[in-house]
């Protein structure tokens, strides 16, 4: 911003005209040009043999011309004494005869009044071109500033839009976190819970064989552990059973939703993982679905659940687009289905059965737990959730939601 | 002497594995003592014999790692073996730092509780006889007087009679004397046994 203006400054500076001469030069011009009219009026004078002094106008229109009033003024005054002295008779003295007093004022009268006028118009000139040049500046500033001012915006549009892209992903990732932290808390409790009756199912069953392979069996002390060994898996089974129904139950707030909101809300969340990934996330969502009954936050996750394991399977396309397709549609009357359609890898008839099973995974750092959670999610709904795959071309998972009319009817 | 029958302390507060271990190490013709908690296993009255401790990690109140510091505290020595549901590394690696005697994770196979049992109480045995050859040693050099225990000390610098004599202010006769009784009390064979047993008095830390 500075360097423009301080350009627009010099600008000015030169167009003030007589200033572009320093005051010394503009005199030495005026001293100058009145001497040139003096000589070529004496040389000129010879010839015609007649007082030669017109020049001297000029030399005065000149000098305040081109150096303002001051040497107009000392243009006047040489020429004045020159024509007293030179040209007025008595010649090459200072006397003045009364006959021409008149005709010397007129002439030093002409001079000033030619002085006057050119010096008048030429300030008038020049300060109307100062007030141009100043405007010029002053428009010219005011460009500069708005320029920079709209380069701020721009900025900090793009610094907006950065900080949402990175809010995004800071969104989805706590969405991952939050999934897999609820897992492994979930996971780590069932291991310790199953894990204390397993350990006494083993302590007594090893029990009831050791007093069994005695030489006389101890029968009473065999019963007992064998008893044991019952109770210790009956609290297996129940710890299970409690687990399940914890997951069941997890279904605390049942709203009416719009299933096709929440995939918009899901996609959002996956937008980053899926173009860090390479992959085009395509929605095809049927209008005026009727709105399901249910817990969004759940439903969200089984989507989400979806879209990364869909992402996940096209890591290592590369021969075809990776396509993930997330569609809505009326699957039945009073049914919405839901379906995500991935040009991964595929899953092999070996393990389509096992799909749906706690902790199978296919991948190295899979907890397994994604598909069983959703699927009990999914049911605990009234819904369904499966899977179709050609092993080599990609897989479609899809869940029905029954919508809430049609629950309620 | 007789050895006393060796003794397994099981200290689990889940029931059901508590009885099947203790059935279990029962089967084998092992005494059992069993109790639902630490401050159980403290209170009881133990009885002085080859013993080992089978030992939850994870305990309401005092666990298991708080009893291994506890008894180490008081000087208890018995061999412990841990056992846990969720055996992690930091903490096997703490429990055999205090000197466990072995680490076991639920569920335990039958043989490998039952020779981390045989192997420890094998283990106390060898220690138990350790301390009361120590203590019986002890005893023995308790018994001299003041003055034989000068002498001892200087026998066992390497002193002969007469710098013995000349550093204590006795004729060399009078030492001759104090040292056949030291020889006599500790029952020392030789002059290298009475030194071997002095060392090893020296280098345990008395209880």
């Amino acid at each position: 911003m500075r360097p423009v203006r301080d350009l627009y400054r010099e600008m000015q500076a030169a167009h003030t005209a007589p200033s572009s001469l320093g005051p010394l030069s503009r005199y030495a011009l005026a001293i100058t040009l009145t001497s040139i009219a003096l000589w070529l009026s004496l040389v000129l004078q010879a010839p015609f043999d007649n007082p030669f002094w017109f020049l001297f106008a000029l030399a005065v229109i000149a000098s305040t011309w081109y150096g303002g009033r001051g040497p107009g003024w000392a243009a006047v005054s040489i020429s004045s004494v020159a024509a007293l002295y030179f040209f007025i008779p008595p010649y090459h003295a200072w006397s003045l005869s009364r006959r021409d007093i008149p005709f010397f004022v007129t002439f030093v009268g002409c001079q000033a009044i030619a002085n006057w006028l050119i010096s008048w118009r030429r300030e008038t000139e020049e300060s109307l071109k100062r007030a141009r040049d100043e405007l010029e500046v002053r428009v010219g500033e005011r460009t500069v500033e708005l320029k920079n001012a709209n380069e701020a915006l721009l900025n900090q549009i793009e610094e907006q839009r950065r900080t949402e892209e990175a809010l995004q992903v800071a969104r989805a990732e706590l969405a991952r976190v939050a999934r897999i932290t609820t897992i492994g808390e979930l996971t780590a409790s069932i291991a310790h819970e199953v894990n204390q009756p397993l350990a006494a199912v083993v302590a007594n069953a090893d029990a009831c064989v050791a007093w069994l392979s005695h030489q006389n069996p101890n029968l009473a002390e065999a019963r007992a552990a064998a008893e044991r060994t019952t109770q210790g898996a009956t609290r297996a089974s129940e710890v299970i059973v409690r687990i399940r129904s914890l997951i069941n139950k997890a279904t605390p707030e049942k709203a009416r939703i719009q299933i096709n909101e929440i995939i918009g809300e899901t996609v959002a969340l996956a937008e980053g993982q899926a173009s860090r990934n390479g992959v085009s996330l395509v929605m095809e969502l049927a209008s005026d679905l009727p709105p399901v009954l249910g817990d969004g936050i759940q439903l969200q996750q089984v989507i989400l659940n979806l879209l990364m394991n869909g992402i996940e399977a096209m890591t290592s396309v590369t021969d075809r687009p990776r396509r993930l397709v997330i569609q809505s549609r009326t699957a039945a009357p009073g049914e919405v289905g839901v379906s995500v359609q991935d040009s991964g890898i595929g899953v092999s008839p070996e393990s389509m059965p096992r799909l749906f099973e706690p902790f199978f995974t296919t991948r190295s750092q899979g907890m397994g737990m994604g598909l069983p959670i959703s699927r009990s999610i999914v049911e605990a709904h009234g819904g369904k959730l499966w899977a179709e795959s050609t092993p080599g071309q990609g897989s479609t998972f899809q869940f029905t939601l029954p919508s809430a009319d049609g629950m309620a009817a | 002497m007789k050895e006393p029958e060796p003794i397994v302390f099981i200290i689990d507060d889940d029931r059901m594995v508590r009885e099947g271990l203790q059935s279990l190490v029962k089967s084998v013709g092992l005494r059992v003592e069993a109790f639902a908690s630490a401050p159980e296993f403290l209170a009881a009255k133990r009885p002085d014999a080859p013993a080992c401790l089978v030992l939850d990690v994870r305990m309401p109140g005092l666990s298991g790692l708080e009893l291994q510091q506890k008894l180490g505290v008081e000087n208890i020595q018995i061999p412990i073996i841990f056992i846990t549901g969720h055996g992690d590394i930091p903490m096997s690696v703490r429990a055999m730092k205090e000197g466990a005697h072995e680490f076991l994770t639920k569920p335990i196979r039958g043989q490998d509780l039952l020779d981390a049992v045989q192997k420890a109480i094998a283990s106390d045995r060898r220690q138990r006889k350790e301390r009361a050859e120590l203590n019986e040693i002890r005893a023995r050099f308790d018994s001299l007087t003041p003055r034989e225990k000068e002498v001892l000390e200087l026998v066992v610098r390497g002193l002969l009679n007469k710098q013995i004599a000349d550093e204590l202010g006795m004729s060399e006769l009078t030492v001759k004397t104090h040292r056949a009784h030291v020889m006599e009390k500790t029952k020392a064979e030789s002059l290298a046994h009475l030194v071997r047993m002095a060392e090893r008095l020296r280098t345990t830390p008395r209880k």
